[in-house]
């Protein structure tokens, strides 16, 4: 009889233990897709920003065909986003095609025709939302990276980071032009 | 860096827990009632009415529990909006919906002139957002990104699923207890049907006992604490305090009194839509006090 009593005690600590591995394991799993999701969700956003260049370049020469350098700044800017590798080079690459598209967005004040143009009110609209969203995803990419680190860092998720061969992963590291700036209103 | 970490877990624990057992208790509230409405009336058919009550209330349960928002939205006139309706709406959710990780929720309008909004569904998965059309118009994008980014929070931590089960399951039965007391109350001069009558004075008084337990659960969903992490999560989402401060100050000078809305669902409104009296959310002035510290 304690014989036995032993044996169920041995089997309900064994797959209490079970179980929290496997919980862990999940936790690991859940937040670390959370990371390639959030980093996904970047890409999307930088993606569609890069697709509204275009249509807003055509809509400038239009009215305004002799700003070819800063027209040119755009277009170049578009092209590095377009073929960079890896995050960081793209969030630079955007960066970069933040401030062209403030010189064009400067110089539309001096051509009235264009700055009434609902085609163009419509494309400086959606390319302001893109940019809060790549700064929003941006955030959110980063907390995600927080909530990993903290499991891994602390006790007990430290243990069980060193069994699954979980590390702690590097954060998104470059100057926030956006969110510091305040935002211009349109 | 801690400060930024958005967490649900143990919220989202508790606010299923107390679903349920809201849930549980009005399950048994409405076998009581069969079972003493066939004490007075058919003491014969007792087996016959105890399961016609236990199909009654879990049909009950099982329609509010999965048409809750939608009841909610009939209730305050709500019709949905898609981006093409309003873009700014729809792009800040979105853009919310992106810092903080959470599906998107479907949109509404409701007409007032009021700046108010609130959240309502089961789940995330399944939520809703409701602005009314004051909102819309007076809040700059930064205000209705901080106004949003607090029903997000609402809809993250499950406080939705619990606030609206209590605003609707509740709701329609203080609703239908204020019919029977009323009714009571007429009666009472009625001298032909004495079995009527005393079938009304023990639904009457068995809605005055279970009056606290109901005015116990709304008072746990209208607590103020759900607000203030609320406008927490908010500023985590949207790392940006004076956002929703400009709505709380606009809200503080702006807002009339909204005689439309009913009762029920007074508590998940962003702000207090009576303001005359602050206990169904706390002071506006102290949110702000809070935020600035942030």
């Amino acid at each position: 009889m304690p014989l036995g009593l032993l044996v169920w005690m041995l089997i309900g600590i064994l797959a209490l233990v079970v179980m929290i591995f496997f919980s862990y394991f999940n936790r690991f799993a859940i937040l670390g897709n959370r990371i390639d999701n959030s980093l996904s969700q970047i890409d999307v956003q930088l993606k569609r920003r890069a697709d509204l260049i275009p249509n807003l370049i055509e809509t400038v020469k239009g009215y305004a065909k002799h700003e070819k350098e800063a027209i040119k700044a755009v277009t170049d800017a578009r092209k590095a986003l377009v073929s960079a590798q890896g995050l960081e080079k793209r969030i630079r690459a955007n960066n970069q095609l933040e401030s062209a598209l403030k010189t064009i967005f400067a110089l539309a004040e001096n051509y009235p025709n264009l700055k009434a143009n609902e085609n163009f009110l419509e494309l400086q609209r959606e390319l302001t939302t893109t940019e809060d969203k790549i700064a929003y995803s941006r955030q959110y990419y980063n907390d995600s990276i927080l909530n990993y680190n903290n499991l891994c860092k602390t006790f007990p998720g430290m243990f069980f980071a060193g069994i699954f061969g979980k590390k702690a992963r590097e954060y998104l590291q470059i100057t926030n032009t956006e969110r510091e700036k305040p935002k211009v209103e349109f | 860096m801690e400060k930024t970490r958005v967490d649900f877990r143990d919220e989202i624990t508790r606010n299923k827990l107390k679903s349920f057992l809201l849930m549980f208790v009005i399950f048994l509230i409405i076998i009581a009632l069969g079972y003493v409405i066939s004490f007075a009336y058919t003491p014969d058919a007792f087996f016959g009415i105890l399961i016609l009550s236990i199909i009654i209330s879990i049909s009950y349960l099982l329609i509010t529990y999965y048409n809750s928002d939608k009841i909610a939205l009939f209730s305050v006139n709500a019709r949905e909006v898609k981006r093409e309706n309003n873009k700014l709406y729809y792009d800040v959710v979105e853009s919310i919906t992106i810092a903080s990780g959470l599906p998107m929720p479907r949109l509404y309008v409701m007409p007032s002139k009021q700046i108010n909004a609130f959240a309502s569904g089961r789940n995330p998965k399944k939520s809703v957002i409701c602005v009314t059309e004051g909102t819309l118009e007076k809040l700059d994008r930064r205000e209705l990104e901080g106004v949003i980014a607090h029903e997000l929070g609402h809809i993250g931590s499950y406080d939705i699923r619990y606030m609206t089960l209590v605003a609707v399951m509740v709701g329609i039965i203080s609703i239908i207890s204020e019919i029977f007391l009323r009714s009571l109350w007429f009666k009472s001069n009625d001298r032909d049907n004495n079995k009527g009558n005393a079938i009304f004075m023990l639904i009457g008084i068995i809605l005055a006992i279970l009056a606290p337990i109901l005015v116990y659960f709304v008072q746990l969903a209208i607590s103020r604490k759900r607000e203030f992490s609320a406008d927490a999560t908010a500023v985590k989402f949207t790392r940006y305090p004076p956002g929703l401060i400009g709505a709380l100050e606009k809200i503080k000078y702006q807002n009339a009194p909204e005689k439309k809305i009913t009762k029920a669902i007074a508590p998940l409104f962003f702000a207090n839509p009576f303001k005359e009296l602050g206990n169904t959310h706390p002071s506006i002035d102290k949110r702000i006090s809070l935020l600035k510290k942030m």
